[in-house]
C-alpha cells in the first residue's frame, strides 16, 4: 500500500483498481506507483488486463473501485494539461487526412506542443508529412502514433504494444528516439508482448496476470523469481529418461544430440552429465531469461485454473 | 472553439466528392422536379423552393454529423478523449461544420430558385436563407447524436430514416397545410416543423417567431447536454 506523500510526488499513483466487464475481472486490485523519470514495462499474456489498467490510467475507463493519479492530478486533469501522451493499440487515425493535419491537429487541441515539424522528426517521419493515412504501413501508422504521443510535449508518456506492426529495423529506430525522449527525465510506461524490449529498455518489470500484478522490481529482481540456469549442449547418445533422472535437472528438451536442460542446480547436473556421457561436447550454461520468468510466472496461473 | 479543428473536418468532407454530389444534388433535383409538376403557380413555386433548400441544409447538417460513427469504430474518438479537447468544443466543430456545409445545398437551391421564376423582396430572401441556416443548430446537434449512438453499418440507415421522418413531417416536402389533421398534431412536436416554417412564413405568412425560436433552443439545448456528457463516456474500445 502507499502512503500519502509517495503518491503526491509519483507519476502514476494506482490503489486498489478494479474493473469488471460482466463476469470478467480484467482487473482484480492493481496497486502500482511509478515515479518520474522511470520506464516500467508492463507484461503480460492476453487478457491479463494491461490494456485495461492503461486505459484507465489515461482516463478512457472509469474504475469500477480504486483510484488513480497521474503527477497528482486525475486522468482527465492530466489529460486536460497535457502531461499525458499516449500511444493508443488500434485506428486512431483518419484515413482521409494527411499524416502532418492529424499531428497538426493533434498539437493545436494542446496548450504547449512541440512544433509539428519536430514532432515529426523525432517520430522519424518527416518524409511522410503529406501522406494520406489510408496509404501508410502499418509500421509507418505506428510511428504516425508516436508522434501523436510526442507532440503534446508530455512529462509522461504511456504506449499500449508500441511496436507492434514494425519490423526489425523501424523497432530499432523507435527504441532509439524513445531513449532520446525519456533521457530528458520523461516517465514512460508500455505495455508490450515482446519481452527483449522489456529487458532492454525497462528500469522496471510489472509482469501482470488475471488482472493483478504477478510480479514488480527491475530486470533482474523478476529474473530472479524463477532461480536456475539453463545448460545446452551437444550429447550424442542421449537418452530423455536418463536426461531427466540426472541430478538438478527439472526440465529436458532434446532435438537430435542437441540436449537443453532446464537446471536448479546446474553444477550438479553438470558433473552427473559428464560422468555419464563422456563424449559431451560444445557445453554452454546461461542465466534464465525474463522470458523464462514470464513463462514460469504465467505457467503457475494456467496450471491454477 | 477550436478552429483548427473546424478547419481540418471541413477539408475532409470536402474531399469527399460522393457525399457533397448526395446532399447538394438530391435537393436541386427534387426542386427541378416539384416545382415542374406544380405547373406555374408562383406560391407553390416558392414553397417547394423553401422547402427543399430546407430539406437540404437539414439533410447535409444531419449526414455530417452521422460520419462520426465510423471515426468512433476506428478508434479516433479514444484519440480525442486524450487531447484537452472537451466536449463542447468538439460539438462545436462537428456541429459547425454540418451547418457550414448546409450552406451548400441552401445556398444552390435559392439561386437556382431566383433564376426559375422565384420572385422575394431582399428582407425576404435573408430570411429564407440566413433565418434557415440558423435554424439548422438543433439537426447538427442532432447529427452528432446519431453518429455517436449508431455504428457504422447502422448510421447510414438511422440517419436516412430520421431526415425522411423529419422532412415528411416538418412540411418540407409538401406543406403542412396538405397534411391530414393527425398529422399535423405530431408535427408541432418535431423540430423541422418550426424550422420549415421560417421558409414557409414568406408565403403563409404565419410565423410564429417566438414559439419557434423556444422550440429550437429547447431541441438543441436538450440534444447538446446529451451529447456533450456521451463524448465524456465514449472513450471506451469500441
Amino acid at each position: 500500500m502507499m502512503d500519502s506523500s509517495t503518491k503526491n510526488g509519483a507519476a502514476v499513483g494506482v490503489s486498489g483498481l478494479h474493473k469488471r466487464y460482466g463476469d470478467v475481472r480484467a482487473v482484480d486490485g492493481v496497486d502500482l506507483v511509478i515515479a518520474p523519470g522511470e520506464v516500467v514495462a508492463l507484461l503480460g499474456p492476453n487478457g491479463a488486463g494491461k490494456s485495461t489498467t492503461v486505459d484507465m490510467v489515461l482516463g478512457l475507463t472509469k474504475p469500477d473501485a480504486g483510484e488513480v493519479t497521474v503527477f497528482g492530478r486525475t486522468p482527465r486533469d492530466a489529460v486536460s494539461a497535457g502531461v499525458i501522451g499516449a500511444m493508443l493499440q488500434t485506428g486512431t487515425l483518419l484515413d482521409d487526412v494527411t499524416v502532418a493535419e492529424t499531428v497538426s491537429l493533434v498539437a493545436a487541441l494542446h496548450r504547449k506542443p512541440l512544433s509539428v515539424s519536430d514532432a515529426l522528426e523525432r517520430a522519424g517521419i518527416a518524409d511522410l508529412a503529406g501522406r494520406r493515412a489510408a496509404r501508410l504501413s502499418g509500421g509507418q501508422k505506428q510511428r504516425v502514433r508516436f508522434a501523436l504521443a510526442l507532440v503534446s510535449n508530455p512529462d509522461l508518456l504511456v504506449l499500449d504494444e508500441p511496436t507492434v506492426a514494425m519490423d526489425v529495423e523501424t523497432r530499432r529506430e523507435f527504441w532509439r528516439s524513445m531513449r532520446e525522449f525519456t533521457d530528458a527525465g520523461r516517465t514512460v510506461l508500455f505495455a508490450t508482448h515482446y519481452l527483449e524490449e522489456a529487458e532492454d529498455f525497462a528500469d522496471r518489470v510489472v509482469l501482470m496476470r488475471s488482472g493483478r500484478v504477478a510480479a514488480d522490481g527491475s530486470v533482474a529482481q523478476v529474473r530472479a523469481t524463477v532461480s536456475g540456469r539453463r545448460l545446452t549442449a551437444v550429447v550424442p547418445g542421449a537418452v530423455v529418461d536418463d536426461l531427466r533422472r540426472l541430478p538438478g535437472v527439472r526440465e529436458v528438451d532434446v532435438r537430435g544430440e542437441r540436449v537443453e536442460l532446464g537446471c536448479e542446480n546446474s553444477d550438479a547436473a553438470l558433473r552427473a552429465l559428464l560422468h555419464t556421457y563422456p563424449n559431451v561436447h560444445d557445453i554452454e550454461i546461461t542465466a534464465l531469461g525474463l522470458e523464462d520468468a514470464f513463462l514460469a510466472l504465467t505457467a503457475t496461473e494456467e496450471s491454477r485454473s | 472553439m477550436n478552429l483548427t479543428y473546424l478547419a481540418l473536418e471541413l477539408r475532409r468532407t470536402i474531399r469527399a466528392p460522393r457525399f457533397l454530389i448526395f446532399t447538394v444534388g438530391f435537393p436541386v433535383i427534387f426542386y427541378l422536379l416539384f416545382s415542374s409538376i406544380s405547373g406555374g403557380d408562383p406560391d407553390a413555386r416558392t414553397i417547394i423552393m423553401v422547402g427543399m433548400g430546407a430539406f437540404g441544409g437539414m439533410t447535409a447538417t444531419v449526414s455530417a454529423g452521422t460520419r462520426i460513427a465510423a471515426e468512433r469504430a476506428s478508434g479516433w474518438q479514444r484519440q480525442l478523449r486524450l487531447t484537452p479537447l472537451s466536449g463542447q468544443g468538439y460539438l462545436f466543430a462537428k456541429g459547425m461544420c454540418g451547418m457550414l456545409i448546409a450552406l451548400g445545398p441552401l445556398l444552390l437551391v435559392s439561386i437556382i430558385g431566383m433564376s426559375t421564376g422565384v420572385h422575394l423582396e431582399p428582407g425576404q430572401w435573408v430570411q429564407v436563407i440566413l433565418g434557415t441556416w440558423i435554424a439548422l443548430a438543433p439537426f447538427a446537434v442532432l447529427g452528432v447524436l446519431i453518429g455517436q449512438v449508431a455504428t457504422g453499418d447502422s448510421v447510414q440507415a438511422i440517419g436516412s430514416a430520421v431526415f425522411m421522418l423529419l422532412s415528411l413531417g416538418g412540411g418540407l416536402w409538401f406543406p403542412p397545410s396538405q397534411m391530414p389533421g393527425w398529422m399535423r398534431d405530431v408535427a408541432h412536436v418535431l423540430p423541422s416543423y418550426w424550422y420549415g416554417g421560417i421558409g414557409r412564413d414568406v408565403v403563409t405568412h404565419d410565423l410564429q417567431a417566438t414559439r419557434t425560436l423556444l422550440v429550437l433552443v429547447a431541441w438543441t439545448v436538450v440534444l447538446a447536454l446529451i451529447v456533450t456528457r456521451r463524448f465524456r463516456a465514449d472513450s471506451a474500445r469500441v
